[in-house]
């Protein structure tokens, strides 16, 4: 049975918690609370890759998640849409709301929690046998949508969206592969559009990719988070500082600190994310 | 508490060379008003030649300091204290340069007094001198050890120069009516007092630069911040 979720009709107001972490008072904002995560906890097999996690998700906004290899933070972000569940023999425990619905609720259809969780990888993944255009459309034919002229506007829409449609409008029968890397990864991104998400995840979304690309990711992120929440895992702290309105930091799997971006980056509270992102660490 | 190396030893390098020029061009600095106002208290001229001459090289260390700086965020992009070490330095560095001037304008002023039979009260430079350049020295200090109150010390002190200088000139335009002959030499210790202020002034900029590099606070115009 597919159950589908439903906003919560009144905004959760974004509170802090004692959970435990630095978060200095001005990492405190009183926006609407997108993701609420409670003690969540991860393991691959017997290894446990995350740990206890507490941490609050602002709504419409953009949160950077950084830290070193191996610290948890892309398993993190799998978790706030179950992504992770492809992976054999994981487990998890804590709980993940989403506008106050647990995600892990024994009611909710994992493929309904990643319709409304859109992910943009690392390498960009467009579909090899598709054209351009069926694969910003595929995720509405997959969900049913037959109507074509609806199909058509949902495209222009988010290409349009991805800052992508001005340079593909007249090539939409080519191949998604025929793109150079960074309108590749604008078309995976209107692919994730296309279905209309609350939020967007990212992970190392401009890694392979050439500083012009990625300029145009970046401000294609500042563009979105008017309308959408984004989560994006970095391993540039530059563009850490330049994205995203909050940073988290991760480390050995346990979140370290959590605050504005411009806090974090001029003054952390914790002595561990200084030396981490003043690169002093170990 | 030390800080961990760098992964970078190149970057650590860096920083070392850029809070190494803040410290030769403060102590230049600190020398060439010594020796001004030593050539002002003991009449003697080569050292006011001497403190004129300095001021070349503080200058230069001011430029030096700014490609420091430059260099560093380009080619490292620091974040958090290191940020605000190099920002801090690149701020502080004219204060410093500014109080290399005031030396040399305290020595030219000298020069022209020690032309003259000597005047007494000269005397009262002495004290405020001691006052500044112990300001000077300590919003140096509180810089390099990152010393936060230290650094606010300073900064309260500055009141007191500023009504020691007020004194000074109250009095000697006092004198200046009554003796006018000296009106030119009066005239210039009001010169050379206010120079001495002035030091304070810089050295209140360098502390509050202090406060911000070690604990990223920013303590400027608080006064006016408070009253609005």
């Amino acid at each position: 049975m597919t159950t589908v979720l439903m906003p919560s009709p009144d905004p959760v107001v974004f509170e802090r918690r004692d959970r435990g972490i630095a978060s200095s008072p001005e990492a405190e904002p009183a926006s609407e609370l997108a993701f609420a995560v409670k003690d969540l906890s991860m393991w691959y097999g017997s290894k446990r890759a995350i740990d206890k996690v507490t941490l609050d998700i602002p709504s419409k906004a953009v949160t950077a998640i950084i830290g070193p290899s191996g610290c948890g933070k892309s398993t993190f972000l799998r978790a706030l849409n179950r992504m992770h569940e492809l992976v054999p023999r994981t487990r998890i425990e804590g709980t993940v709301l989403l506008r106050g619905e647990n995600l892990y609720a024994n009611t909710i259809d994992s493929a309904v929690v990643r319709r409304r969780i859109g992910m943009v990888f690392q390498k960009s993944n467009p579909f090899p046998t598709m054209s351009i255009g069926e694969n910003v459309i595929i995720g509405l034919r997959l969900n049913g949508v037959r109507d074509r002229r609806l199909l058509n506007e949902q495209l222009e829409k988010s290409l349009r969206m991805a800052a992508l449609w001005d340079e593909v409008k007249d090539d939409l029968y080519k191949p998604g592969t025929s793109l150079s890397g960074g309108q590749q990864q604008r078309l995976c991104i209107a692919r994730a559009l296309a279905v209309e998400p609350e939020v967007i995840l990212m992970d190392e979304p401009c890694s392979a990719l050439d500083p012009i690309a990625t300029a145009k990711i970046e401000e294609l992120i500042h563009d979105l988070k008017k309308q959408y929440t984004i989560v994006i895992v970095t391993h540039n702290m530059q563009q850490a500082g330049r994205v995203s309105d909050y940073t988290a930091f991760f480390y050995m799997g346990r979140l370290i600190e959590f605050g504005l971006t411009t806090k974090i980056f001029t003054n952390p509270s914790q002595r561990q994310t200084e030396d981490y992102i003043t690169g002093r660490f170990g | 508490m030390t800080q961990p190396k760098h992964i970078l030893g190149t970057f650590d390098q860096a920083l070392a060379t850029l809070r190494n020029d803040v410290l030769m061009m403060a102590g230049l600095a600190e020398r060439s008003l010594d020796r001004a106002l030593k050539g002002l208290l003991q009449r003697d001229d080569n050292l006011c030649a001497t403190a004129i001459a300095d001021d070349e090289e503080i200058d230069q260390l001011e430029k030096q300091i700014d490609k420091d700086g430059v260099d560093i965020l380009l080619r490292y992009q620091p974040v958090a204290s290191d940020l605000r070490r190099v920002i801090s330095a690149m701020k502080l560095s004219p204060n410093i340069e500014r109080v290399g001037d005031q030396a040399t304008s305290i020595a030219r002023r000298a020069r022209k007094l020690n032309g003259h039979p000597v005047l007494p009260e000269v005397e009262w430079i002495f004290p405020i001198q001691k006052h500044a350049m112990a300001m000077f020295k300590d919003s140096i200090d509180a810089f390099v050890r990152e010393d936060v109150d230290l650094a606010r010390a300073v900064v309260g002190r500055d009141n007191e120069l500023d009504d020691m200088n007020r004194t000074a000139n109250r009095k000697l335009t006092e004198l200046m009516a009554q003796n006018p002959d000296q009106l030119r030499g009066y005239l210039n210790l009001i010169f050379v007092s206010r120079c001495l202020e002035r030091v304070g002034d810089h050295a209140t900029n360098i502390s509050e630069d202090a406060v911000y590099a070690a604990a990223a606070e920013d303590i400027r115009h608080q006064t006016f911040a408070a009253s609005s």
